[in-house]
């Protein structure tokens, strides 16, 4: 796993995250994210757009919220969760999203682990699988808020490159 | 350059279908291993170590899916990883400590079948203190599809 593109969110926020230009060099993408957003409520969903596309993956969640499970599907949680303004003060919501084959001239599956910290009785764990139904290799991504909200200062995401391979050793059939 | 922390040990990418995948003579060099599968066989997904096939591993799972939330307990011949779709199944599984002979072998996995409306998470536990030198990825139902493919990485401490 090697890191490709770090960004950290300066004073006066942003209105996305993107990591563009992605080499093409790599097996597997993993991402990991720490957002918090504006939005005033005290999570927002945050939405993942491959290559900025139109067409959004489709997802199926399992949310804990501390009192209640649910399980559904919506077009935003491909970016797991993040703090909205009227969770706790200084708290970032922590997310990663595996992406798999990401080059590949097949839709793309995801896999996103995403919690929400939260001094209250309303805390998220969000377990996601979403799949991008496009044949594109990705080459960007791009992190919102799915009510627009500004991606507070301190936000940060990191991405990195998973190389499949063989160590000379280890067999496989 | 930072040091790489996902080392790369296998991979392979099915030209027909197959009943199983095997991992063998895995290094014992590694703290853990991760096992990433994407593709599938629209059906439940074991790992067996070591060759052993028995009634030996237990584990508890959740999942999201079109019927609502569930969870499920079991005794498996396989370590559950949980449900892939067909052709856009993903699913990662962390075997911890494989290399430690002092405990049970224990997995973490998580599923990604969007195209079946399927998220999953699962625990599970092999009864064997035994270092992993083997492991073997099995459709509990049908074959996996052509062109799914199977990457195994060692993690360092």
């Amino acid at each position: 796993m090697q890191v490709i593109e770090h960004i950290e969110v300066g004073s006066g926020g942003a209105a996305s995250i993107l990591f563009d230009n992605i080499p093409q060099t790599y097996t597997d993408l993993y991402f990991v994210a720490s957002i918090r957003t504006n939005r005033g409520q005290a999570i927002e969903g945050m939405i993942l757009k491959p290559n900025s596309s139109a067409t959004l993956p489709s997802v199926r969640y399992l949310l804990g919220t501390g009192s209640s499970v649910i399980s559904d599907t919506v077009t935003s949680l491909g970016a797991g969760v993040a703090n909205g303004a009227s969770s706790t003060g200084s708290t970032f919501a922590n997310t990663g999203v595996y992406i798999p084959n990401y080059t590949s001239s097949s839709a793309k599956s995801l896999s996103v682990d995403s919690v929400l910290e939260n001094n209250a009785t309303l805390g998220y764990q969000n377990l996601t699988a979403g799949l991008w139904n496009v044949t594109d290799a990705i080459t960007s991504l791009l992190i919102v808020g799915e009510t627009g909200g500004t991606i507070q200062a301190s936000s940060s995401a990191t991405l990195y490159g998973i190389t499949a391979g063989s160590d000379g050793t280890t067999t496989v059939s | 350059m930072a040091t790489p922390t996902y080392i790369a040990l296998a991979t392979t990418t099915l030209g027909a279908t197959a009943s199983s995948v095997t991992f063998s003579s895995i290094p014992a060099t590694y703290r853990d291993l991760v096992l990433v599968v994407n593709g599938g066989n629209s059906g439940d997904v074991l790992c067996s170590f070591n060759a052993d096939t028995g009634s030996n591993y237990t584990y508890v799972a959740a999942n999201g899916q079109s019927a609502g939330a569930v969870s499920f307990s079991d005794t498996r011949t396989g370590a559950y990883m949980g449900y892939l779709t067909g052709t856009t199944g993903l699913g990662i599984m962390h075997i911890m400590d494989y290399s430690a002979s002092d405990k049970h072998t224990t997995t973490l996995s998580r599923v990604a079948s969007a195209a079946d409306s399927l998220t999953g998470m699962a625990a599970a536990r092999w009864a064997n203190t035994n270092v992993v030198t083997s492991v073997a990825v099995t459709a509990a139902t049908g074959s996996f599809n052509s062109g799914s493919t199977f990457s195994l990485f060692g993690i360092e401490a």
